[in-house]
């Protein structure tokens, strides 16, 4: 059995609480809990925004767009899964709305399907520096797009949260966690498989 | 019989090993913007009144045509009102502003920088046209207030680099 840290768990829990905590202030006002709130879960919409198939600068106008949805629907949410699910849910409507109207202007736009931001196995070699990290994403990149969408996603998300974000995202019940899910599964086989793979 | 590998085992440790490698290339290969916080700060910092948030539809890079000017057009629908602005960048390290409003109002024109600065204001013309002149790179906001005696909600744009 691979030697991992034993108190991930525990750590994933005290940033939940943490969390809480801080929705709770920003709830009641409070700017820099809000602050923390938005560093702490924007990586993470980021990525939803970008598994949409969006350039930068549309996924980042998408995250401010839904953070200030969320400003006007704070009062409604009372979890950190609850708040997590919903900016997810959000994130990904204003990407579905930003593409519907990119599609519109330019509808032979096959380069944009081309260019979506999964980069290129070349650049990674080169952005990659650890053989660990280049057979991890060399393994990734021949997962269905559908799985790295979602992977690429819950690797950003907290234990805790995994079934409401897989909800949120309109995947199968057990897609991720409680169980593995296919998608972490079949990553995991082919990782195993790999010698110049190493879990540390 | 079921492999360690098995779709339908509990998550353990090495798997939020992986999903923790894979956050961490993710990280190297795809990250946020560096401003992507200081943007949200700055849209959330806007006082919370009645607002309407107009989404980019369009970006178009003219690109260098004269000389080292660099010059962007961003375009922004939202429900009451679509803006439109053109960045061109200065020889002189600022920045001007070319925008336009429709359907077109003589209304106040507002640009929020991250505090402390104070923002830029301008009344558009009856058309909608406005400029915003020797402007600072950096992040910056659009507000567009409603005419005077107006019911309608501002506009306001997502935070931009300019």
């Amino acid at each position: 059995m691979p030697n991992v840290p034993v108190d991930r768990a525990g750590a994933s829990l005290d940033r939940a609480a943490r969390l809480a905590e801080r929705l709770e202030q920003a709830r009641a006002g409070d700017r820099d809990a809000l602050d923390e709130v938005v560093r702490d879960l924007n990586p993470l919409l980021w990525h939803v925004a970008r598994a949409q198939g969006l350039d930068a600068e549309e996924a980042a106008d998408v995250v401010q767009t839904t953070w200030l949805e969320l400003v006007r629907g704070l009062h409604t949410i009372r979890s950190p899964s609850a708040l997590t699910a919903w900016l997810v849910t959000t994130t990904r409507r204003e990407s579905w709305r930003v593409r519907g109207l990119a599609q519109r202007q330019t509808p032979h736009d096959a380069a944009r399907l081309e260019s979506s931001p999964d980069p290129e196995p070349g650049p990674a070699d080169l952005l990659l520096s650890e053989e660990r990290d280049r057979a991890l994403w060399r393994h990734v990149a021949r997962l269905p797009q559908r799985c790295r969408a979602l992977l690429r996603i819950v690797a950003h998300v907290d234990r805790p949260d995994y079934t409401a974000v897989a909800e949120a995202l309109g995947m199968p019940r057990g897609s991720i966690g409680p169980t593995r899910g296919r998608c972490l599964a079949k990553l995991r086989e082919m990782l195993a498989a790999d010698s110049t793979w190493s879990p540390t | 019989m079921t492999t360690p590998h098995s779709s339908d085992q509990p998550l353990d440790d090495l798997d939020q090993v992986i999903l923790d490698q894979l956050a961490s290339v993710l990280a190297q290969l795809d990250p946020p913007p560096p401003d992507l916080d200081d943007r949200v700060r700055l849209v959330l910092a806007l006082d919370d009144v009645d607002r309407e948030v107009a989404r980019l539809r369009e970006e178009q890079l003219v690109g260098a045509v004269r000389g080292t000017e660099r010059t962007r057009t961003l375009t922004f629908d939202a429900e009451s009102r679509t803006v439109m602005i053109t960045i061109v960048d200065r020889p002189d390290g600022l920045v001007r502003i070319d925008g336009w409003l429709a359907p077109g109002a003589a209304v106040r024109v507002e640009l929020r920088y991250p505090a402390p600065d104070p923002p830029q204001t301008v009344e558009s013309d009856a058309s909608g046209r406005f400029v915003l002149d020797g402007v600072p790179h950096g992040l910056a906001q659009v507000v567009v207030h409603p005419a005077r005696g107006e019911h309608a909600p501002q506009v306001v744009t997502p935070a931009l680099a300019l």
